[in-house]
């Protein structure tokens, strides 16, 4: 039996808060060039959604702003046991969840894709109204490139596997 | 002389951002200070010199957790306005729109900000470790409140199908069809939240609450109805501002509303239920009587079963809207050209409580001026009482625990304090006399 992986990405962000808006754009950027059976989301900032949309999903990548010390359009992966180091840093949103929240809730619900990537790009200025620093925006086709890369190998993977069987 | 100045940030599980100061000397209460920063008048300002269709998705961006009330507030103003109404299936479909809100808000609000006070876990993913049945039903409730947003509103966080006279674009009997199992389930999902929240453990208080909420001559309400009080007051909502009023006070973003002459007051499920619990569905209020309810309740840390019975209402609420849906011929009512009142508002039902909204507006449709009272706004003064209540009873604890009462009492009335970023900081001031 061979089935087609299915593959999910999510952008968060809130469009209206400077850097944070940089999520929402790599969603954007990526529902152009994905293939037609990856499904692309953005998500705002209740993500109990993603709890749902995890259900019965082989990869799901997610992109997030994230805020901490370092330079502002820093690119990271966190995949496997590395999760855990978001899921544990931060304090605690209160409109609904945050994607750390998310994770962990996700995690003890057993409501969590078969394998999980989250792409963070580091952001500085989160005010309202403000635009997506240069600095951060810049990090946008990198981010964008890697996730094809990971998605296309992942359909490779998948290819390979089901030869197998 | 000893002064003691306790901070604790980052204070969960409330909508928004906001801050608490309780200054005491010598152990007596000197001040109690909710504050809050949302900016609404920034709204307000924002409408004049918009047209009148604009107002509902103006007005929807206030908060994400209540768009619709927004919208629906801004809708019945506008076609007082215009002298149409809105009725059959369009307006069923308000009501089915707004039953979505009251299920998602109410779900997320007793499963993942309120339970947990409950059960002496510290957040939602510490109660789903220990309770995950019921956080995973409460989620599908959410999710269906969520859905039924999205089948009606277009999305299910600020809506884009809703305008004046109804609907842009309504939605066929096939495409609501499989929201009706589900719902089916859900009415069972909330009643097994009812009875799973009953065995509760609660605080034995009684506050002296003075209720203010509409009340519609059939319905439970949502969209309609006079305004009443549980101290008789008995108006059309075009007297409410003749009866509260808007007081500013200088620690805070948000106006208090008071009951001129007399002071605070609640609105929101508890005096929902309070003044219209007949109003309820035989079964809502059957199961509110076998878990112990009265016709009124007036321990604030209960709330959370009135909730629950009011998700259970829309859930039932919406199954009979579905079964006998038929679709308009047309969406919306086709607006006039004239405007006839210059000054026209509307109270709607909010999760969280009245929504009144006022617009001046100009004979060419274009809005002069604008004025939303939230229903938070209104409870504050009250939450403020329930503080002080809290203070005075806890005095002997220390700030720690003394701020985690104090969280628990603001968490009672579920305050949607709607901006981006979130924490109450929270303040106790030991002060020598």
């Amino acid at each position: 039996m061979t089935r087609t992986a299915s593959v999910l990405v999510v952008g968060v962000g809130n469009e209206h808060r400077g850097d944070d808006a940089l999520g929402l754009e790599v969603a954007r950027a990526l529902v152009r060039r994905v293939p037609s059976s990856v499904k692309v989301v953005e998500a705002g900032d209740d993500l109990t959604e993603l709890l749902d949309l995890w259900q019965d999903v082989d990869l799901a990548i997610v992109v997030d702003t994230f805020r901490s010390e370092g330079t502002a359009g820093e690119i990271v992966r966190w995949a496997g046991p590395a999760l855990d180091n978001i899921a544990s840093q931060g304090p605690l949103s209160t409109h609904g969840l945050s994607l750390p929240q998310a994770l962990a809730l996700g995690r003890t619900l057993e409501k969590v894709p078969r394998q999980l990537v989250v792409y963070g790009i580091r952001g500085s200025d989160f005010r309202i109204g403000r635009p997506i620093a240069a600095e951060v925006a810049r990090a946008l086709p990198e981010v964008e490139q890697r996730i094809l890369t990971e998605i296309s190998n992942l359909g490779r993977d998948v290819h390979l596997l089901e030869g197998g069987r | 002389m000893s002064e003691r100045t306790i901070q604790v940030d980052y204070v969960a599980r409330v909508e928004g951002e906001g801050a608490l100061q309780v200054r005491l000397r010598d152990e007596e209460i000197e001040e109690i200070q909710l504050r809050l920063f949302e900016p609404p008048r920034f709204f307000e300002a924002l409408l004049s010199g918009r047209r009148y269709q604009e107002a509902p998705d103006i007005t929807a961006r206030i908060c994400g957790i209540c768009p619709v009330a927004y919208q629906m507030s801004a809708c019945h103003a506008m076609e007082k306005a215009l002298g149409i109404r809105v009725e059959g299936p369009i307006r069923d479909l308000r009501r089915l729109l707004y039953c979505g809100e009251w299920i998602e808000s109410h779900a997320l609000h007793i499963h993942l900000l309120h339970l947990p006070d409950f059960l002496g876990v510290p957040d939602a993913i510490a109660l789903a470790k220990e309770h995950p049945a019921e956080v995973k039903r409460g989620l599908e409730l959410k999710r269906l409140g969520n859905d039924l947003m999205r089948a009606l509103g277009g999305r299910e966080i600020h809506p884009i199908n809703v305008r004046v006279g109804g609907f842009y674009r309504v939605p066929s009997r096939e495409e609501l069809a499989p929201l009706l199992p589900r719902l089916e389930q859900a009415r069972e999902q909330a009643e097994a939240m009812v009875r799973f929240l009953s065995g509760l453990r609660f605080p034995d208080i009684q506050e002296e609450y003075e209720f203010v909420a509409l009340r519609h001559s059939e319905e439970y309400p949502m969209n309609e109805g006079e305004v009443v009080s549980s101290t008789g007051i008995r108006i059309p909502q075009e007297r409410f501002e003749e009866v509260f009023e808007e007081v500013q006070v200088p620690y805070s973003n948000a106006y208090h509303v008071v009951h001129k002459g007399r002071g605070s007051y609640l609105t929101g499920p508890m005096a929902r239920y309070a003044l219209n619990h007949d109003r309820l569905t035989p079964r809502a209020r059957a199961l509110a009587s076998e878990i112990g309810l009265g016709p009124q309740e007036r321990n604030p840390y209960r709330s959370i079963l009135i909730r629950a019975i009011e998700v259970l209402f829309a859930c039932e609420e919406s199954l009979a809207i579905l079964r006998r849906y038929r679709p308009p011929a047309a969406a919306w009512v086709e607006p006039p050209h004239a405007i006839a009142p210059e000054v026209t508002c509307a109270i709607t039902e909010a999760p969280r409580g009245m929504l009144y909204h006022r617009y001046r507006i100009a004979p060419d449709g274009t809005i002069v001026n604008a004025r939303i009272v939230a229903p938070t706004t209104q409870n504050q003064k009250r939450i403020e009482d329930d503080l002080t209540q809290v203070v005075r009873a806890g005095l002997h604890l220390p700030d720690a625990e003394l701020a985690a009462s104090c969280e628990r009492a603001i968490r009672n009335h579920d305050p949607c304090i709607s901006c981006a970023t979130h924490f109450l900081d929270f303040r106790v001031e030991r002060l020598p006399r």
